[in-house]
C-alpha cells in the first residue's frame, strides 16, 4: 500500500461517479448545479449557505426524532381495548411475533440510520463550521454517504397511511401526537439532504489537511 | 507527489498518469479519507450476478408463501402477496391496491430485468444507448426501496391488531423472503458499477478544455473516485 499524489490533478479535474468522464471542473454561481456532459449526472451544487441550512434542519430533524420516538403514531380502538403502536414498539412487535431478522430490518431502517443520519450530520457540519477536523471526520462522512438510502421513514408513513386506510372500516384509528412530529421529522431530513453538497465538506477536510501538513 | 499539471498538460497525459498509478499492484490509499481507491467498484459483475440470482430463488418464496395471517374469532386466513391486493380491489381501495401492486410486484420485477439487461449487455460488450442505459441504473437505485412499503404495512398491523383471541395479525415466512429480495435487489443495484457501461464505448472528445480557467479549488469529493 502506498500513498498517492493524485489529488495534485484533482485540483481541477472531476471524474463524474457514472462514467467515470474526465473534465475541468466548473466554476458555478450561486444556486447552480454541474451535470456530467456526456451521461447527465449531477457532479456538485453550489448552494447558498449549504453548510448552515443542513445543520439547522438536521438539529430540527433531531429534535422532532425525539418526539417521534416518545409518543405513539397510531392507536387503535377496537371493542374496549386500546392498541398503541409506536417506531420502537413496532420493531419490539416483530421479535415477539418470532421474526426477530424482521424486527432487526425495521429497528434499523426506521429508528437507528435516522438517528445516526442526524446526530453524523451534525458531529459532521459542526465541525465544518469550526474548521476543526479529527481522523473520525472522514470515515464518518463516508458512512453517512453510504446508509443514506437505508433510513427509510419516508416509506414508513406511506405504510402508516396504507395501514390507516386497511384498518378504518375495522376500529377507530386515532392519531397520535408522533404522526405529526413524523412528518415534519421527514421535512427536515428532505430539506437537510437537499440543501446539503458533499463537495463543500469533502473540499474544507482537504484544504484543511493541506494548511497543516 | 507528483507535480501540478501546466495549462499545456493534456487530457492524455493526465488519463495516462492516473492509469500509471492506478495500475501499478499497490493497492491506493485516497490522502484525504485513507480509504482503498479502485477505479472501478471490485468484482462488481460477480457480485451483482450473485446478489440477483440470490434474489430471483427467494422471490419465489416471497410470493408463494403467505406474508401474515390474519384471525378473526379464532379464525385464521393467510394472505400472500397477490391475495392481499385482491382483497384491497374487492373492498374498493383500488388506490392503494394500485399502490401495493406497483411496489410490491412491479418494482421488485422491473429491477430484476432491468439490473439482468445491464448485465448482459456489459457482459456483451453492448454499445446501445450508454445514457439511456445510464438512466434506467439511476432509475433502479433510486425506487428499489419503496418496496419495503408491504413489509413495513404488515409491522404496523401486527404491532396494533393484537387483540387476543378477536383478532390478531401476525407475520409469515413470506414477508421475510420479501423482504431479503427487497434488501438483496439493493445490494445488487450498489455493487454494479455503471461505469462499465462506458467501458466499453470510444473514447470521447472533450470541447473547451483549455478555454476554462484551471485555478479553481479542489471540487472532487472523496465518495465519487474511491469505492468501499
Ligand atoms: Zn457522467
Amino acid at each position: 500500500m502506498k500513498e498517492t499524489g493524485l489529488p495534485a490533478i484533482a485540483f481541477n479535474r472531476i471524474a463524474c461517479h457514472d462514467c467515470d468522464l474526465l473534465q475541468t471542473t466548473p466554476r458555478l454561481a450561486v444556486g447552480e448545479v454541474a451535470y456530467c456532459m456526456r451521461c447527465d449526472a449531477v457532479l456538485f451544487t453550489n448552494q447558498k449557505n449549504s453548510v448552515d441550512r443542513s445543520l439547522a434542519f438536521a438539529i430540527t430533524g433531531l429534535l422532532f426524532y425525539i418526539i417521534a420516538n416518545m409518543f405513539p403514531f397510531l392507536s387503535l380502538k377496537a371493542l374496549g381495548f386500546v392498541q398503541e403502536g409506536t417506531l420502537f414498539s413496532t420493531s419490539l412487535s416483530l421479535f415477539k411475533a418470532g421474526m426477530p431478522l424482521l424486527g432487526i430490518l425495521l429497528f434499523l431502517t426506521t429508528i437507528l440510520f435516522p438517528l445516526t443520519t442526524l446526530l453524523g450530520t451534525i458531529y459532521i457540519l459542526m465541525q465544518v463550521k469550526r474548521d476543526k477536523f479529527n481522523d473520525y471526520t472522514a470515515p464518518v462522512f463516508r458512512f453517512l454517504r453510504s446508509t443514506d438510502t437505508w433510513g427509510m421513514l419516508e416509506i414508513f408513513m406511506l405504510a402508516v397511511i396504507v395501514s390507516l386506510v386497511k384498518l378504518g372500516d375495522y376500529a377507530d384509528v386515532v392519531f397520535g401526537i408522533s404522526l405529526y412530529a413524523f412528518i415534519l421529522l421527514i421535512l427536515s431530513l428532505t430539506l437537510m439532504s437537499h440543501s446539503l453538497n458533499p463537495q463543500d465538506v469533502w473540499t474544507r477536510l482537504r484544504n484543511n489537511m493541506a494548511d497543516q501538513p | 507527489m507528483s507535480s501540478l499539471p501546466t495549462r499545456q498538460t493534456t487530457n492524455d497525459e493526465i488519463n495516462s498518469r492516473i492509469a500509471s498509478e492506478i495500475n501499478s499492484d499497490d493497492d491506493l490509499i485516497c490522502p484525504c479519507c485513507k480509504s482503498i481507491m479502485h477505479s472501478r467498484k471490485p468484482n462488481s459483475l460477480n457480485r451483482t450476478w450473485a446478489l440477483l440470482i440470490t434474489a430471483m430463488i427467494l422471490y419465489i418464496p416471497a410470493n408463494v408463501l403467505p406474508i401474515m395471517a390474519v384471525s378473526f374469532w379464532g379464525d385464521g386466513q393467510p394472505d400472500t402477496i397477490l391475495s392481499g391486493v385482491m382483497q384491497l380491489l374487492k373492498a374498493g381501495l383500488w388506490p392503494l391496491a394500485l399502490l401495493i401492486f406497483v411496489a410490491s410486484i412491479v418494482i421488485p420485477v422491473l429491477k430484476l430485468i432491468i439490473l439482468i439487461l445491464l448485465l448482459v449487455s456489459i457482459n456483451t460488450k453492448a454499445q446501445w444507448h450508454p445514457k439511456d442505459r445510464t438512466k434506467l441504473y439511476r432509475f433502479t437505485e433510486f425506487v428499489g426501496r419503496w418496496s419495503m412499503v408491504d413489509v413495513f404495512v404488515i409491522a404496523i398491523l401486527v404491532t396494533l391488531v393484537q387483540f387476543g383471541n378477536t383478532a390478531s395479525v401476525s407475520p409469515d415466512l413470506g414477508a421475510l423472503s420479501f423482504a431479503a429480495v427487497v434488501i438483496l435487489t439493493m445490494f445488487a443495484a450498489n455493487s454494479f458499477d455503471p461505469r462499465l457501461i462506458w467501458d466499453n464505448l470510444p473514447e470521447p472528445e472533450l470541447a473547451d478544455e483549455s478555454e476554462q480557467e484551471d485555478d479553481s479549488v479542489i471540487e472532487m469529493n472523496g465518495d465519487r473516485l474511491v469505492e468501499k
